[in-house]
């Protein structure tokens, strides 16, 4: 039952940790530029909705989708206006930018936030149901849902929406997206948009079920980076997929080996992964 | 290694039943062939025939999916790129790549320094570039950047790298591609300059006035097979030659 | 200017090593500093410049020096010298253990491999009896900072000095190439997997012995500060603000971001990290190939360099 009850948790957890790498897949898969500062942004969303329930009241399920118009203005202004003028740079320097970028949001979120945890804490949070001797915690069945309703989201903009497939068109070939009459630097300012939004809805929920803090960034970057890889770049749902496996594995690690190794078991993973990564992860060059 | 015909004791490089597959997709299918120290064979088919995948084969960018590649007597299927460097086997690349970041020199250097009999000291293996770029015609650009070379030259850069480690066999991929008719001239030049060397040659080339010339035997590959394999010119009026290939050239 | 670089870089060092004779305390205590993390940027410039690889890691070798040192002076009673060779042996082979499967990895592959890296050591030694568990471990006081700044300054000399050779050697030609194109050294005979292991084994050694240093200067190690991720933060930065790739980028890089820093930090700590974090961003957008770059061949810095870099990579 303990196993089970395990295996559930995992599971709703791993379904946010999928949307999380959401974003960040799509950016690499379009944008050929792995974020390093994805986890900012997801940190960035997270206070967002935190400010918007404690100063102005809304509720965090309302004021998700505000958080992720905002990210999305933000994303675009930052492809539009610096990462669009390296973006034909070697990777080096565009991991090495967005490293940079993570550095100040990071320190600019200390400064601001200061760097006390915080909880979105709405009346709610602590309710959950029982379903076959098994407790569902309200909130994360809540953000399970809306991981998968937001990558049901980006599958439809990708494959049925014009904008969707300029964006593909744009992935395959940067030059005949431009025969296209698709103005590129607009296209890959919007696709970072979303990429940012995503990231925000992530952080708000997942403010919703840990802390929030101006660090926490960095983990939830290699998190996400891990699950792109296992679960492709192509699908959406398969990048969910992806999250519910690290899931699943995090929980079973924290059950039988102690909490105080997840980062000795999650780096192992992540070399394992890299190591024996599936080929269809690989972008073709 | 299985009992194969005995092969005379010149071939420098042999395939048997060298086989590729993309996920499903046969890109070369079933190819053997040989070459023996100081022959040129040529290889010709329309884009997409496998002759790229084929040289990535011999110089181990690529394992193959079925079959041997034999160099100088011995399997080296699964002897890593690097390695077979050492060997003696050399290649060019079809979309040229020169070492950025590095002079002419240096990058011939390179060459020198790993290939087959590596140079230890610097100075050496300089003197030996340089000797290599006078002979490709570069000597004029010794310290220029790598990526300040114009095509022509880029491709007696490239030429440069590939003889400066030696090889008992070079691979030319495609070499004179872009060249107008002067350019082209200038290189089939190089390359019977490179024969007198005594090296085995696989040369992969769509001007078929140049392959002619400088092909002991011409090898044709369509849809990753072999067709033919023989002497130049019974091989380029072949009619199912001339269909397969020549029917549907660019134009 | 080419030819005066090297002499000038000789005075310099000469001039350095007299500034404990002359210098107040609080310059000394910087000196060292300074000198270290000079001596990490640079040490970083091996595999990051030279090789191409982008680690995020290499504050590991940091933390083994660092505790390698600790260990071997408080519980085994043994000398500096014993301690500093313990830590650089235990960087080598965590070095040549790590760097067997990722530096399989390429580019971003490889680069977020190693971002785990430093927390998964850290959880290893706080979970480590015979490192002081999560407290740490006190070493013995050696109030000299004089010896300290010359140890660090000899540290940093003899890095360069290595730097400098590889910039020569075949060694090095073998990593510029595995830079450029990996692939095309590898036909070319390059051994990518010896070439990069060996580069990284190297580069751990300086690391572990500036560690080693640090440790006993400071007197005390815990987890925390061994395995400090913004180390590897300063390392990567100042060798590409310096210039990846250039013998002396690095070493000039650090300097300066060195002395800028320790001027912001007196007035507020974060707004010195953000000051980081921008640096890093300006610097990848005007000058990608850094300050020595930019420097170089002694050529009036003119705007026009800026904006034809912003072109090249500009979408």
């Amino acid at each position: 039952m303990v196993l089970a009850q395990i295996l559930l948790n995992g599971i709703l957890l791993g379904g946010l940790y999928g949307l999380m790498a959401l974003g960040m897949a799509l950016v690499w898969g379009v944008l050929n530029i792995v974020n390093l500062s994805h986890g900012a942004l997801i940190m960035l969303g997270g206070y967002t909705v935190y400010y918007l329930f404690t100063l102005a009241g809304i509720d965090p399920f309302v004021a998700l989708p505000i958080a992720m118009v905002v990210m999305f203005a933000a994303g675009f202004a930052l492809q539009w206006g610096l990462l669009n003028l390296v973006v034909r740079s070697k990777m080096l320097n565009t991991l090495l930018i967005t490293f940079g970028l993570d550095v100040v949001l990071t320190f600019a979120a200390q400064l601001v936030f200061t760097a006390d945890f915080r909880t979105i804490n709405p009346s709610y949070a602590g309710a959950n149901f029982p379903v076959l001797g098994l407790t569902v915690p309200v909130v994360r069945l809540a953000a399970f849902c809306v991981a998968v309703a937001l990558a049901a989201g980006v599958w439809f903009l990708l494959n049925r929406m014009p904008l969707g497939r300029a964006i593909r068109a744009t992935a395959q070939n940067l030059t005949a997206a431009r025969l296209y009459g698709v103005n590129p630097r607009k296209l890959y300012a919007i696709t970072f948009g979303i990429g940012a939004a995503l990231a925000g809805a992530a952080g708000g929920l997942y403010g919703m079920i840990s802390n929030l803090t101006p660090y926490m960034g960095a983990s939830l970057t290699a998190k996400s980076f891990v699950i792109a890889i296992i679960g492709g770049l192509a699908n959406p749902f398969n990048v969910i997929l992806g999250g519910i496996f690290v899931g699943i594995a995090e929980s079973l690690t924290a059950l039988y080996i102690g909490p105080t190794y997840t980062d000795v078991i999650s780096f192992g993973l992540l070399v394992v992964v890299l190591v024996v990564r599936p080929k269809r992860a690989v972008r073709a060059a | 290694m299985t009992a194969a015909p005995q092969t005379t004791p010149r071939t420098v490089i042999e395939t048997r039943g060298l086989t590729k597959r993309f996920q499903g997709l046969v890109s070369v299918n079933n190819v053997s062939f040989q070459i023996a120290e100081g022959e040129t064979l040529g290889v010709i088919g329309p884009n997409g025939a496998g002759k790229t995948t084929l040289v990535n084969m011999i110089s181990g960018t690529l394992t193959p999916s079925e079959g041997q590649v034999v160099f100088e007597g011995q399997v080296i299927n699964d002897v890593p790129a690097f390695r077979r460097a050492h060997l003696g086997i050399a290649r060019t690349f079809q979309v040229m790549k020169p070492f950025h970041g590095m002079t002419v020199l240096e990058n011939v250097a390179v060459g020198a320094l790993f290939g087959r009999g590596a140079e230890r000291s610097m100075a050496a293996a300089k003197e030996k570039a340089r000797e290599w770029l006078e002979f490709t015609g570069l000597g004029r650009r010794i310290d220029a950047n790598a990526e300040a070379l114009g095509g022509p030259d880029r491709k007696r850069l490239e030429f440069a790298k590939a003889l400066s480690m030696q090889p008992r066999l070079l691979l030319l991929d495609e070499v004179m591609a872009g060249l107008n008719p002067v350019e082209v001239d200038e290189v089939v030049d190089l390359i019977k300059k490179i024969r007198s060397q005594g090296m085995a040659l696989l040369v992969i080339e769509h001007v078929v006035k140049a392959i002619r010339s400088l092909s002991d035997r011409v090898m044709v590959l369509h849809h990753g097979e072999k067709i033919a394999d023989g002497d130049p010119t019974r091989v380029l009026e072949d009619p199912r030659v001339i269909e397969a290939y020549l029917g549907k050239r660019r134009t | 200017m080419k030819r005066l670089i090297l002499p000038l870089a000789v005075l310099v060092a000469l001039a350095l090593a007299f500034l404990p004779m002359v210098g107040s305390d609080t310059m000394v205590q910087f000196g060292i500093n300074a000198l270290l993390l000079a001596t990490l940027a640079q040490s970083w410039n091996i595999l990051g410049g030279f090789g191409g690889y982008v680690s995020f890691g290499n504050s590991v070798f940091y933390g083994l020096g660092t505790y390698g040192t600790a260990i071997a002076m408080t519980n085994y009673n043994l000398p500096f010298g014993v301690g500093l060779v313990i830590g650089v042996i235990l960087a080598m082979i965590g070095a040549a253990l790590v760097g067997l499967p990722i530096l399989r990895l390429r580019g971003p592959y490889f680069a977020i491999a190693t971002l785990g890296l430093n927390g998964a050591m850290m959880a290893i030694f706080s979970n480590l009896p015979i490192a002081g568990s999560n407290i740490g471990l006190v070493l013995p006081l050696a109030r000299n900072d004089a010896m300290f700044y010359e140890l660090a300054l000899g540290l940093l000399v003899v890095c360069t000095l290595t730097v400098l050779w590889i910039s020569r050697s075949r060694y090095g030609m073998g990593l510029i190439a595995i830079r450029e194109d990996e692939d095309a050294a590898g036909v070319m005979g390059v051994n990518a997997t010896l070439w990069k292991v060996s580069a990284l084994v190297l580069a751990s050694i300086f690391t572990a012995v500036a560690g080693g240093i640090h440790a006993y200067w400071s007197t005390f190690v815990d987890p925390a500060s061994a395995f400090d991720s913004t180390l590897n933060v300063r390392m990567v930065i100042m060798c590409v603000f310096g210039g990846p790739g250039t013998v002396f980028g690095p070493v000039i890089g650090s300097f300066v971001l060195s002395a800028v820093y320790e001027v912001l930090a007196a007035q507020i700590s974060t707004a010195a990290a953000l000051l980081f974090g921008f640096v890093i961003v300006l610097a990848v957008v005007f000058m990608p190939r850094g300050l020595a770059d930019v420097v170089k061949g002694g050529r009036a810095i003119s705007w026009r360099y800026f904006i034809r870099n912003i072109r090249e990579n500009r979408l």
